[in-house]
């Protein structure tokens, strides 16, 4: 115990006078949370914060009103439209409008017409910019056809001698619809997919500085030094597994922290935090022995710093890219999903959104954190074996 | 007492096609200063790795006070310590903290730790610097810091690789009455260096290896043949032509 409190001074020692690293592994995650939890947080929300703007052209300014009146609200915002189709074709272009819905001049006369095969129906035209997110495209397409069909309907029940308005019929006035999301608060919002993401991303980050001073040891023959005195090699990982699992936990509480006070400061929203801190621990945990495993592997195998500096931070990028670190999962195809099920650091979101998200217990968190420590369990003994192997064929 | 035998000791890298140790034997009595002199690549670095523990994969046998080293090292962590040709420290570290730290990692703790950094401080003459990073020491007194580091532990058997390289007159003559000194308290030390007059100066006992045999081992007057020098004696058994 007395050599391996040694180690593990040591380690702190040197990690506590590499800037750069602590860097790495505390601003530049703090920084990927606000950054990536202010930028994304629209896309997050079932609604965008700005609201779409578009126009409706029609030959009677009164049925553009009712039209405008009606679409409007849930995201999108009616302004005044441009004076003639080829001008709004135009501007659409020129990115001036989002939207502009052109009614021919006849439409409300083909309303009225029976629907049989002799009639065609009448035919709106969406003129709208190709930037525009199809989602957004497809609800507004969905609120035009259910204008359209709530003036069809007031239509016909005139002609049937049933005096009702157009806005009676709007189908937004048939019910209320509450969305209710079931186990905890539903999709992440922007600062509970970004903080427990990025902190992943850093916490794994320590593969920099495990790897660097272990390739720095053994370059300037400290690790050979040690192990004649006897210092056995499984002990050194030891050394260094205590310190950077505090690192972890420190990642973890300050990146809990700026998710709670940095964001809301620069604007976004608040973390919500978890009622099991105890399940956030063991998450924790478990992420930080699996980064801690994967660091002293790649500390083992590179022979160089420039090695270490490229399996360590391209894995770390591509795990990322896959996990849904950078891109959440749920915008991924199916294909990438079933993908990203291979990435630790997948696994690891997965823990921390049981916790934080779905409120989850020990059971739901149980497969991610048993992954997450047999992977880094396999990533030890590979550490171990092959520093066995390079031991019998050359120095230390 | 620190008596080293090696018998038969052979070691071949993997891929290589000669051994870089074949068949070395050598009789290290105990107590005073033991030359091992031989070109780069002659096998000296190789040799004192597989003593220190380094490497493992030699077949032969070490024995020390007539008892395997490898099981009286199991014993004895101490027994035998290293002062290696690279500066073997942590440069962040001060030179406190990297006496404390190989201390710690021997076993020593509290007052003996502090009893054991102040000795091997003071007898290396770095009290003066034991604040400052290690990495920003002059040439000479890093190699002092490297001895103090493998003096810790008191060793019985300390071997020596090339610890004068690099360092200004001054430092070396005080390297070099420092070995002299501990050989007279009664360690075996196990000296590598490419400077014959070094040797020459301290040691009592040399064995030249070139292409990992031994060429010759004795007192330096059994092993300097016609009285021409130590030098002289190296370059006619090792040959003239360079080496890598």
């Amino acid at each position: 115990m007395r050599r391996l409190l040694a180690l593990w001074e040591k380690e702190c020692l040197a990690l506590s006078r590499d800037v750069l690293g602590l860097a790495v592994l505390f601003l530049m995650p703090a920084a990927f949370i606000v950054v990536m939890s202010l930028a994304l947080s629209d896309a997050f929300k079932g609604s965008p914060a700005r609201e779409t703007e578009f126009a409706v052209i029609a030959a009677d300014p009164a049925l553009a009103d009712r039209l405008a009146k009606n679409l409007a609200g849930e995201g999108f915002r009616g302004v005044p439209g441009p004076a003639s189709e080829g001008e709004a074709r135009n501007s659409v272009r020129l990115a001036k409008y989002k939207l502009v819905l052109v009614v021919p001049h006849d439409f409300e006369q083909a309303l009225v017409a029976p629907l049989d095969g002799g009639n065609a129906l009448p035919e709106l035209t969406l003129l709208a910019d190709p930037a525009l997110p199809p989602a957004q495209l497809l609800a507004f397409r969905q609120r035009v056809l259910g204008a359209a069909l709530a003036l069809r309907l007031s239509a016909m029940m005139r002609r049937a001698g049933i005096a009702v308005d157009a806005d009676a019929l709007d189908p937004r006035r048939a019910a209320t619809l509450k969305v209710e999301t079931v186990g905890g608060t539903g999709r992440p919002s922007s600062v509970q997919q970004n903080v427990p993401a990025w902190l992943i991303f850093g916490m794994f980050f320590v593969v920099m500085p495990i790897s660097s001073l272990f390739i720095v040891e053994r370059r300037d023959g400290t690790l050979a030094r040690l192990v004649s005195m006897r210092v056995p090699f499984s002990l050194l990982l030891l050394g260094k597994v205590g310190p950077y699992f505090a690192v972890n936990l420190a990642q973890a509480a300050l990146m809990l922290l700026a998710g709670r006070v940095l964001v809301p400061w620069f604007g976004g929203e608040t973390l919500a935090l978890p009622g099991r801190w105890d399940l956030l621990a063991a998450v924790t945990a478990c992420t930080s022995f699996a980064a801690i495993g994967w660091g002293l592997l790649v500390a083992v195998c590179s022979r160089t710093l420039e090695q270490a500096t490229v399996i360590g931070g391209v894995g770390n990028l591509l795990a990322a890219a896959v996990g849904g670190i950078m891109v959440p999962r749920f915008v991924m195809p199916e294909a990438m999903q079933r993908l990203a099920e291979a990435s630790p650091m997948a696994w690891a979101l997965d823990g921390f959104h049981t916790v934080i998200l779905r409120q989850g217990g020990a059971a739901d968190i149980a497969l991610p954190c048993i992954k997450l420590v047999a992977l880094a369990l396999v990533l030890l003994a590979a550490a171990l074996w092959v520093h066995h192997r390079r031991r019998v064929l050359s120095p230390a | 007492m620190g008596t080293l035998n090696v018998e038969s000791l052979s070691f071949r890298y993997p891929g290589a096609s000669d051994a870089a140790l074949q068949d070395v034997t050598l009789a290290i009595p105990d107590g005073g200063i033991f030359g091992l002199l031989g070109p780069n690549g002659a096998g000296k670095t190789t040799l004192i790795s597989i003593l220190a523990g380094q490497m493992q994969g030699a077949t032969g046998l070490v024995t020390a006070n007539e008892e395997p080293l490898e099981a009286l090292r199991r014993r004895r962590p101490g027994f035998l310590g290293i002062v290696p040709q690279e500066h073997a420290f942590y440069s962040m570290l001060s030179c406190a903290e990297n006496l404390r730290f190989f201390g710690g990692v021997q076993g020593l703790a509290g007052a003996r730790l502090k009893e054991r950094v102040e000795a091997a401080a003071a007898f290396a003459r770095i009290e003066s610097v034991l604040a400052r990073r290690a990495g920003r020491l002059s040439g000479g007194l890093k190699r002092r810091l490297n001895l103090a580091i493998g003096l810790l532990g008191e060793p019985q058997i300390l071997l020596l690789d090339e610890p004068t390289v690099g360092v200004d007159p001054q430092s070396r003559a005080f390297l070099l009455e420092s070995i002299r000194s501990l050989a007279g308290r009664g360690r075996t030390i196990v000296y590598t260096s490419h400077y014959m007059e070094e040797v020459e100066a301290i040691c009592d006992r040399v064995a030249i290896i070139d292409r990992g045999r031994v060429l010759v081992s004795g007192t330096l007057s059994e092993v300097i043949r016609d009285g021409s020098g130590l030098e002289e004696t190296f370059m006619q058994l090792t040959h003239r032509s360079l080496r890598d």
